[in-house]
């Protein structure tokens, strides 16, 4: 038997800790063969055999399952094992006086490195505490959503104010004499921004489908941001490319094919997503760790098997002056000035600014402000960037609405919101809130793996996307876990997740009155927080 | 729930006839105040149609500070027309020691202006006004327009009626087109400037409604033009969008149910103006509205204008007869000033409909 | 007969006082009424006489709004011109003429008794009409043409919209009526356009024409419009409006989509080769995370492998079956001399 020592990782130190009752167990194996980080295995353990001291010591060998303990192979609390057995003999236990996040620093001389979201949510989150709180009771009536039409759409690209429009006027007809910045009227979700690598082939495939799906066979004309991993050339060359919008980050992985491809192109994509920052790592690029840089994915990305670490700004972009020049110029002109390009930015104490000047942007080519608050997840990311930095989206998509409206140019630049939204489990409710502060749409990542099966939470469960390791497949590049993911169930959870919601946010519209989307209507919402009241100008209630 | 109406007629008309038209509407009565705009003016304004009037109410230091601000710019009196007050004990009507209507001559520095200076000029004379009052509570200014006079009061109409004496024709006041309500937005405070109908530039509207957008439209309008301002009744929005589409943009007012109450793009997409409606949409998206309204309206050239909301939620009529059109919220109104009228030519505008009334007194149907 | 004025000398009656009058005047036996009113509400509505036997008659001149409103059966009322909003409302047996218009919202609710008007009717007319089996089934006719939203949330009773003058109409029901209806039936005669999916047009048969043969000349006579009964009477031009059984709509399945409709192959097609097979979890072959190895060398023969596979996957010559195995590591874990080793099975998705 190997000597302990205290300077050594322990089982004690771990965050999860495998309850295991050899009583219940039949050694069938299923735990340790679904663990997919090796955090469990079959072991045969010396036991005594006898409680007669005055015999020699006589010894047995017993077959266990044993958590393994090690930086690489710990337990994460994924559940697996607990959902493999056929008896309930096993499952991991959250462990109070974890050290793990210590003893890992202390040991590798690295930050720590983890998926999913903020994991301290010291805060609470400020759009639970707020309600929708004026009814319609009286003489503007609720609306009724069977009998009452609803429209639940937002425009995307740059909105000119109705002065700049151009028209001429022929008899009693508008006559549309001017070019004008393209826009379009899509639905105001939008899925949001995972590339292909941070999550699976299955995965990303399934998003795809889903929707297309929406679009073609519900009507609901919803939008999915590429996230920048390289797109597919199948999916570049098919019409499905009208419901993209495609993302081009730090790293500008995969351009050269989307490029290369314009002239087989035979649809325009939905819209350019650039992407500054993101919430859940502001101020940082995007990272893939080796292990989920797959064949194809070296492929698409045009990169060998390494760490790859996008820089946290876009090489050449150290002014909005310079940024509206070179990316959105580029982009706009890449598509013949047909396409609406938007920009991503993590919230910031600075989102005003840059919103102030993409408003004042003379060349009108700045087709959404997309802002990505502090709760947004992540596959990969500084576990000290995840948890303390970035800003809350709600009072950020208030003050750039109120600073739009403080200039009289409220919806030219549409805004979306994202960050955390259905974190507590209404989607609806948050999309619908932060419409009534101000935004024209939501985009969501994060929660579209939940919906796929994520088994991951808030509080430390799981967070291993960047691993590769994922258990439920959706963030891993391995076959043997990929292929765990039902692609055909994933996109119909999808559907209908957006059905559910769809129906839900016209429950929320039909009390206030309103049969298309209230945006910047924050009389419609209350809060019991003085603070928040005060903050986001809205009523305070109690 | 408020009852409005609006008369274009092709004989000078006496305000009685609105307070006839309302009478039998009185579920919208609750003694809130009764209030009307006469535009293309007879009587003894018949000849002075180019001169701006004031249309004012308020203290004796009210009216003295209106009156200074405007003899300052050079305006001066031309004509002057004060009410006969008949103030009869147990009237329920809370008035004013005050009442203007006076036409004014422009000062001499306007005397070669161009249109557009004149109007800007009675525009900032109108604010200065407005906010001199404003300063000491000491009155309210509706319009200083020319061919155009308003008055408000808060009260029961019929005695409002009573007071000003405005049961009894005669000749003295009398106009073409008359706009009246007999109640005010009673949501919030009783006061003069939210009752209907709001008057600008020689646009007029009154609606009988909720705008359940209002505080998007507020914010928009506010920085939109100079002379939206008040927003004492979520209905103002309704007249700073007219004024805005009609008179700032000069788009055609078939437009305005496109701007107020889009339609849905999947209807847009069908057709054939399907890009100019898109860009509308878009970009005056905080100009749209929500909830039940119908909405009256009169444009400088006194053409009158009937919209409703896109659900049709409250009521409205038209009828006619050789000399004149009536809009209104009941159609007992219409039966009582023309019984005799031919019934199957009244309209009910649809949810989609604009109706016009020209000059001539044809009547034009736009479907959006 | 009892003539009401409500107009005099400039004064009006309120609805409370006409109302009130009204009572007052039933009360001590009076049963007819001729009253010129000035806009008063719900006249002729909630009147009725102690004696139940004793039926009620009402002409009117300009009455307001909800003529006959909560009308009982016995009572029967005509007006001679064009009437404001909600006449008929909760209808429970009243006859009601309107020979003029009525406007928005006539017929709502109404569950009982007929209800004929001689010209058009407004928005949301016929709304949540019902029937109760135990009384009259409700008849709402009407000679032109309603407007839109009409029928919405109807339960019962019978509706019959005449078309008649409405050349240059898109539908004669305006837009989007019968949302959320439920029961009751519709007759309609000329254009329907943009109604709502819960119900469906169909033809007349015998029974509904007699209906209609029947119905009409009473309708007729009573709006004093007799000479229109030919015009009105030509079957052919006539429908029919019920709901259908809401049958739920099927859905094209997302495998369907992806194999009918999504890019054939897949999008990463040119990658990697995917044929969308789900693997269980703890599953066998390449589903596992990791797969034994023997090492011929180290074996001593023992067995216990063998023994304890719970899988059976491992034969006397130590071979392991895979589609058995699902790689749970007892074999390696039992081994005395560690001849079975754990393999990580790291195998991407690939061409």
């Amino acid at each position: 038997m190997a000597a302990v020592k205290v300077n050594e990782l322990h089982k004690e130190d771990l965050p999860w800790i495998i309850e295991y009752d050899e009583s219940k167990c039949i050694q069938c194996g299923k735990c340790t063969a679904v663990c997919s980080f090796g955090a469990i295995s079959p072991c045969v353990e010396m036991r005594k055999k006898s409680g007669n001291i005055n015999e020699k010591n006589q010894y047995e060998k017993v077959l266990v399952v044993k958590q393994n303990v090690g930086f690489e192979n710990h337990c994460v609390g994924c559940g697996m094992c607990a959902n493999v057995c056929p008896n309930g003999a096993i499952k991991a236990v959250r462990n109070l006086d974890d050290r793990y996040a210590i003893r890992y620093r202390a040991e590798k001389g690295e930050s720590l490195k983890r998926g999913g979201r903020s994991n301290l949510n010291t805060e609470g989150r400020t759009l639970d505490k707020i309600k929708i709180g004026r009814i319609s009771q009286m003489t503007d009536p609720s609306l009724d959503p069977v009998r009452h039409t609803f429209e639940i759409r937002a425009p995307f690209g740059r909105v000119l104010s109705a002065d700049k429009l151009g028209f001429d006027v022929s008899g009693n007809q508008i006559i549309q004499t001017k070019s004008l910045p393209p826009n379009r009227w899509i639905y105001p979700i939008i899925f949001g921004d995972m590339s292909i690598g941070a999550i699976s082939s299955r995965m990303w495939e399934a998003i795809a489908i889903a929707t297309a799906y929406l679009n073609e066979k519900m009507g609901i004309p919803i939008r999915m941001g590429t996230g920048e991993g390289g797109i597919p050339v199948n999916l570049l060359k098919s019409r499905y490319l009208k419901y993209m919008i495609l993302q081009i980050a730090s790293g500008h992985f995969g351009w050269n094919r989307i490029i290369e491809t314009m002239p087989e192109m035979v649809e325009d994509p939905a819209g350019i997503l650039i992407k500054i920052g993101q919430g859940a790592k502001p101020g940082d690029g995007g990272l893939l760790m080796a292990n989920k840089v797959s064949q194809y994915v070296q492929e698409i990305r045009g990169v060998p098997k390494a760490d790859l670490m996008s820089p946290p700004t876009h090489q050449g972009l150290y002014s909005i002056e310079e940024s509206v020049q070179k990316m959105f110029l580029s982009m706009n002109a890449a598509f013949n000035f047909r396409v609406p390009v938007a920009i991503k930015v993590a919230a910031s104490v600075t989102s005003v600014s840059v919103y102030n000047n993409l408003l004042r942007d003379p060349y009108n080519i700045v087709g959404g402000f997309f802002i990505d608050g502090f709760a947004g997840g992540t596959g990969a990311a500084h576990e000290i960037s995840l948890n303390h930095t970035g800003h809350p989206i709600t009072s950020k998509v208030r003050d750039c609405y109120l600073a739009a409206v403080h200039q009289g140019r409220q919806g030219e630049i549409p805004l979306f919101a994202g960050g955390g939204l259905g974190q507590t489990g209404s989607f609806a409710a948050d999309a619908f809130k932060l419409i009534c502060l101000g935004a024209n749409g939501v985009f969501t990542g994060r929660l579209l793996l939940q919906i796929a099966g994520c088994c991951g939470n808030d509080t430390e469960k799981c967070n291993a996307c960047s691993t590769g390791n994922c258990p439920a497949g959706l963030t891993s590049q391995k076959a043997c876990l990929t292929k765990r993911l039902d692609i055909d169930k994933v996109a119909e959870n999808l559907v209908n997740f957006i059905v559910a919601t769809d129906m839900e946010l016209k429950k929320l519209m039909g009390p206030v009155g309103c049969s298309t989307l209230p945006v910047g209507r924050s009389d419609a919402l209350i809060t019991v927080d003085r603070h928040i009241a005060q903050r986001l100008d809205i009523q305070y209630s109690i | 729930m408020c009852r409005i109406g609006a008369i274009k007629s092709k004989k000078y008309l006496h305000p009685s006839i609105a307070l006839k038209l309302m009478r039998s509407q009185q579920k919208g009565h609750d003694d809130s105040g009764f209030a009307f705009v006469m535009q293309d003016l007879g009587g003894i304004f018949e000849h002075h149609k180019d001169l701006p009037i004031l249309s004012m109410a308020g203290t004796v230091e009210g009216a003295r500070k209106a009156e200074d601000i405007l003899m300052d710019l050079g305006f001066k009196r031309v004509l002057q027309w004060t009410p006969h007050i008949t103030n009869k004990k147990g009237l329920k009507i809370d008035p004013l020691p005050n009442y203007v209507f006076e036409a004014l001559q422009y000062p001499k520095s306007h005397k070669y202006a161009t249109q557009e200076e004149k109007e800007e000029l009675l525009l900032d004379t109108a604010l200065k006004i407005r906010k001199a009052l404003e300063e000491d509570n000491s009155g309210y200014i509706y319009a200083f327009w020319p061919d155009t006079l308003v008055l408000k009061e808060i009260g029961s109409p019929k005695d409002i009626g009573t007071y000003f004496n405005l049961w009894e024709e005669n000749s003295e006041l009398c106009s073409k087109v008359i706009t009246a309500q007999c109640r005010q937005n009673t949501n919030y405070d009783i006061v003069r400037y939210a009752a209907h109908p709001f008057f600008l530039e020689g646009y007029t509207v009154l609606a009988n409604g909720e705008n359940t957008f209002y505080e998007k439209n507020k914010y928009y309008q506010m920085k939109l033009n100079r002379a939206y301002r008040g927003f004492e009744s979520d209905s103002q929005c309704f007249l700073y969008t007219l004024h805005y589409l009609h008179k700032v943009l000069k788009w055609p007012i078939q437009y305005y149910k496109h701007v107020i109450t889009p339609l849905s793009i999947e209807n847009i997409e069908k057709r054939a103006d399907k890009d100019v409606l898109l860009r509308i949409k878009a970009s005056l998206s905080h100009l749209e509205i929500n909830g039940p309204n119908t909405i009256l309206g009169v444009t400088p050239d006194y053409d009158l204008m009937c919209v409703c909301d896109s659900k049709k939620l409250r009521p409205v009529v038209i009828g006619q007869n050789e000399d004149m059109v009536v809009m209104t919220s009941e159609v007992t109104g219409i039966n009582e000033l023309m019984p005799e009228r031919d019934l199957s030519k009244d309209i009910y505008p649809a949810e989609n409909e604009t109706i016009i009334v020209k000059n001539d007194l044809t009547v034009e149907r736009w479907q959006q | 007969m009892e003539r009401i004025e409500t107009l005099n000398n400039g004064n009006r009656m309120s609805t409370q006082e006409l109302l009130q009058l009204i009572q007052s005047k039933i009360d001590a036996g009076c049963t007819e009424f001729e009253i010129n009113a000035c806009g008063q509400h719900n006249i002729g509505g909630s009147s009725w006489a102690k004696d139940r036997n004793k039926d009620l008659k009402f002409l009117l001149r300009n009455p307001g709004q909800r003529v006959g409103a909560m009308g009982m059966k016995g009572t029967s009322i005509l007006v001679e011109g064009s009437v404001p909003a909600d006449t008929g409302w909760l209808n429970s047996g009243a006859e009601i003429i309107v020979k003029g218009d009525s406007g928005d919202t006539t017929a709502h609710c109404a569950a009982s008794g007929e209800i004929y008007i001689g010209g058009r009717v407004g928005t949301r007319s016929g709304a949540l009409m019902k029937h109760d089996p135990k009384f009259k089934i409700p008849e709402f006719w009407v000679l032109k043409n309603t407007g839109s939203f009409s029928f919405e949330f109807m339960g019962g009773g019978i509706a019959i919209v005449c078309g008649y003058d409405c050349d240059g109409l898109k539908s004669v029901l305006g837009e989007r009526s019968c949302g959320g209806m439920v029961g009751g039936t519709i007759y309609v005669r000329g254009k329907v356009e943009n109604i709502a999916t819960c119900v469906e047009i169909s033809t007349l048969d015998a029974n509904d024409i007699e209906f209609l043969r029947s119905g009409m000349k009473r309708f007729l006579e009573k709006i004093g419009r007799a000479e229109l009964y030919n015009e009105l009477t030509n079957f052919k031009e006539w429908h029919k409006i019920q709901t259908v059984a809401a049958a739920k709509k099927e859905r094209m399945s997302i495998a369907e989509f992806r194999e009918k409709e999504w890019i054939a192959g897949g999008i990463f097609g040119d990658f990697i080769t995917d044929d969308y097979a789900v693997y269980e979890l703890a599953g066998t072959g390449d589903a596992r995370c990791r797969f034994p190895e023997w090492n011929k060398e180290l074996c001593i023969g023992c067995d216990i492998c063998v023994k304890n596979c719970p899988q059976k996957a491992i034969s006397e010559n130590y071979v392991v079956d895979d589609e058995k195995c699902i790689g749970c590591g007892i074999c390696s874990a039992l081994c005395p001399r560690q001849a079975w080793k754990m393999v990580e099975n790291n195998k991407e998705i690939t061409k």
